[in-house]
């Protein structure tokens, strides 16, 4: 009892042992709020990015690879697979109604089929999101939060390039202007029609006169060999369908999705009838950049790989067979397609996020051997000052194994107490990381977040429980190894030595 | 005063040494105490008086020969046996009294049962003990003060807590070390009062001083000189 009752005491009346709790609670709000951001960073990017590309994907260089449908049809029957999907990824010049002109990336996406692979669908503002942001809106019931729900979930699954958020008026008036009956429609992301978040976390720019304007887009053929020559270049006008906010920097700002067919034949990767040089007439076949592949729940994604690599390898071979038997070199089959995880394809981001984590950690349990160091030093100080203390402890009959154990809970309420602290504070600072660092913009024009470098345009503001429960346990066991040569020292003192003590 | 002996020394030595040089405070130190007995162990300013007694209480080891209590060898127990010994059979009160500052009067006095109970004995315990610990206290004098910080009070109340504390328990022997020896004549008087007054209801006690006139007050002196005892009285 006597442990409990002076441990409680000391927590209380020793004031130096507070320099011990603040180091403990700093500690563990500063490693929780780097390891919360660098490992939320690391989650959102497997969420975002995983979320926009397939589970497996099929990747070449910039001039792509033939007898993809083939590929396609085949991986679908597999048990493993849910979907697959040719997706054309290239850069391309934009102009939107003369005002705005930029270098883009240029994803082809055949919509139909791209929400079973991907998330991409639920990116789409006035074909989704505009009615899931309508549902979270504080004032709506649930009556009518499960209407615009269903509304979101029927508009996504009949999301299609022909969408337009103009009325009808405005699109025959438009039509009649500017002939765009024929044009074809691009979904553009946020950051290229300039829609943001304001301070206040409104979103600004989705003006509709944007959706008036004409979008030219300038693809280069991708066998190009001189790009001075007009007949390499395709200039094309599209009406913009919707914006698409996938909370990916790179792809909010850079990236304009177009149909795939038409991506494909601008690209010169459509099927293109050839004549020989002995005069043939022969067909050369359709290509694409990428196949992104979805597989079905529980299914290991490196063993579904190396099926589909089979099945890549298999076409790729009779494809051989006919072009030899063909004697022509027309179906790109010296291109060999590279099958790997979404995690392989991206393991040069994650990894350096990772490594980065590690050396993070690393510092940081550097910076806690310090604290450790601290406690040691303050404890010390307090057994030597509680020296006669100690002393008439033992002349009541404590024991030294009693005496230790003081200052070992001692260590530990401090490390319970100060770990505590040190965790609430770090969720509150993640948990409200945009907004300080919005504020801290406002008031000190400092931005530590920058969206360019670090991809999304959110700071991660999400724990994970097991990371916190691992900080506040070291937090503890960080203090108890910091009182445990103060605690040994008490535990051995003699108790005439001790209540002597000057 | 009963004739059943509780504590014997016999043949006790101790030695200190203070660098080069061995002092030998105890030189072959023969005692026999009696229940229910009050005795002073007398002599000057560094003779070793605080030495035998804290040897005798099981608070220091001497270097050689035996100390029984109840039968049992203090010298030959385990350092855990010395402690529960301290806690249960022995109470003692120190010169300075020795509270600690941050316990008031109240929590000072339950300090030797905290340190009996675990925490669920303590709790499940406490209306007893609580009451135990005002008894003592109003025994001594000392009910108004419960609250009170040791810094709150009068070298004389201080003295009381202490001898309050070193009663918990209901202890068989109470060891003194010089309990008036920081105090004034009159405050010493009240001091030495409440000793008799225990000695009164059964409790033994052994006392040091070097005061002669505060030795005489007790049923038994004995004296301490060139590290052995002689019997005055």
């Amino acid at each position: 009892m006597y442990k409990l009752h002076l441990i409680l005491k000391y927590l209380r009346k020793r004031r130096i042992a507070w320099v011990s709790l603040i180091a403990v609670t700093l500690c563990t709000a500063m490693v929780l709020v780097v390891i919360s951001v660098m490992g939320g960073w690391l989650r959102m990017f497997e969420e975002k990015f995983h979320g926009l590309s397939g589970d497996i994907m099929i990747t070449t260089s910039l001039r792509g690879f033939s007898h993809y449908q083939e590929m396609v049809d085949q991986i679908e029957k597999l048990p493993e697979v849910v979907a697959a999907a040719p997706v054309i990824e290239a850069y391309g010049l934009l102009d939107i109604g003369r005002q705005k002109r930029d270098g883009v990336q240029v994803i082809g996406y055949p919509i139909d089929k791209i929400g079973k692979i991907n998330k991409f669908i639920d990116s789409l503002y006035f074909q989704h999101q505009q009615y899931v942001e309508a549902a979270n809106q504080p004032g709506a019931s649930s009556v009518q939060k499960a209407e615009l729900l269903k509304q979101a979930r029927d508009a996504a699954a009949h999301a299609s390039f022909s969408f337009s958020p103009l009325d009808a008026a405005t699109r025959a008036d438009l039509a009649k202007r500017q002939q765009r009956n024929n044009w074809p429609g691009m979904i553009v992301g946020s950051g290229v029609l300039e829609i943001r978040k304001d301070r206040n976390g409104d979103t600004v720019g989705r003006e509709l006169f944007k959706y008036e304007m004409p979008a030219t887009l300038v693809l280069f053929n991708s066998q190009a060999k001189n790009l001075s020559d007009p007949s390499e270049i395709t200039r094309r006008a599209y009406w913009i369908a919707d914006d698409s906010h996938t909370g990916v920097y790179q792809y909010d700002g850079q990236a304009i999705y177009i149909p795939f067919d038409i991506a494909q034949q601008d690209m010169g990767m459509a099927a293109q009838q050839v004549t020989t040089a002995d005069n043939r007439q022969l067909t050369q076949p359709a290509r694409t950049h990428q196949i992104h592949v979805k597989l079905k729940a529980g299914v290991e994604p490196l063993a579904a790989k190396d099926k589909i690599r089979e099945i890549v390898d298999n076409v790729m071979q009779e494809a051989r067979r006919k072009d030899e038997a063909l004697a022509a070199p027309l179906s790109w089959t010296d291109i060999v397609p590279k099958v790997e995880t979404w995690r392989e394809n991206k393991a040069m981001w994650i990894a350096a996020v990772e490594h980065e984590k590690i050396l993070v950690v690393f510092l940081f349990s550097m910076i806690s051997v310090v604290a450790v160091f601290l406690i040691f030093c303050i404890f010390y100080m307090i057994v030597v000052e509680k020296t006669r203390d100690i002393g008439i402890i033992k002349s009541v009959g404590a024991t030294a194994t009693g005496v230790a154990g003081i200052f070992l809970g001692y260590g530990a309420a401090i490390g319970i107490v100060g770990g505590g602290l040190g965790f609430f504070a770090g969720f509150i600072i993640v948990s409200y990381i945009n907004e300080i660092h919005t504020a801290l913009g406002r008031w000190m024009g400092i931005q530590i977040w920058n969206p360019e470098v670090y991809v999304f345009d959110r700071i991660p503001s999400q724990i994970d429980p097991t990371e916190a429960s691992i900080i506040v346990g070291v937090a503890i066991l960080s203090s108890i190894a910091g009182a445990i040569v103060p605690a040994i020292r008490a535990a051995r003192m003699n108790p005439v030595e001790a209540v002597r003590y000057e | 005063m009963s004739n059943q002996t509780i504590l014997t020394a016999a043949n006790v030595t101790k030695t200190f040494r203070m660098g080069e040089s061995v002092i030998e405070v105890l030189k072959g130190v023969d005692l026999s105490l009696n229940a229910g007995e009050f005795l002073a162990i007398e002599g000057r300013s560094g003779s070793g008086k605080s030495t035998l007694l804290h040897i005798l209480s099981a608070l220091d080891e001497c270097n050689s020969g035996s100390i029984h209590y109840d039968g049992r060898d203090i010298a030959g127990m385990s350092p855990k046996g010395r402690c529960e010994l301290r806690n249960a059979q022995f109470g003692f009160v120190f010169q300075f009294y020795y509270l600690l500052p941050e316990l008031n009067v109240l929590e000072n006095t339950l300090l030797p049962a905290m340190v009996q109970h675990s925490v669920l004995s303590f709790r499940r315990n406490s209306g007893a003990l609580r009451k135990r610990a005002i008894d003592v206290l109003t025994e001594l004098g000392m009910e108004h003060r419960l609250k009170h910080k040791p810094q709150q009070l009068s070298g004389g109340e201080r003295q009381r807590v202490a001898i309050a504390r070193a009663l918990m328990n209901s202890p068989k022997v109470l060891f003194a070390d010089e309990p008036t020896g920081n105090l004034d004549i009159e405050t010493g008087r009240q001091i030495m009062h409440v000793l008799e007054m225990l000695h009164d209801k059964g409790q033994t006690i052994v006392m040091v001083t070097h005061d002669r006139t505060i030795a005489r007050q007790t049923d038994r002196v004995v004296v301490l000189a060139e590290g052995r005892l002689r019997e005055v009285h």
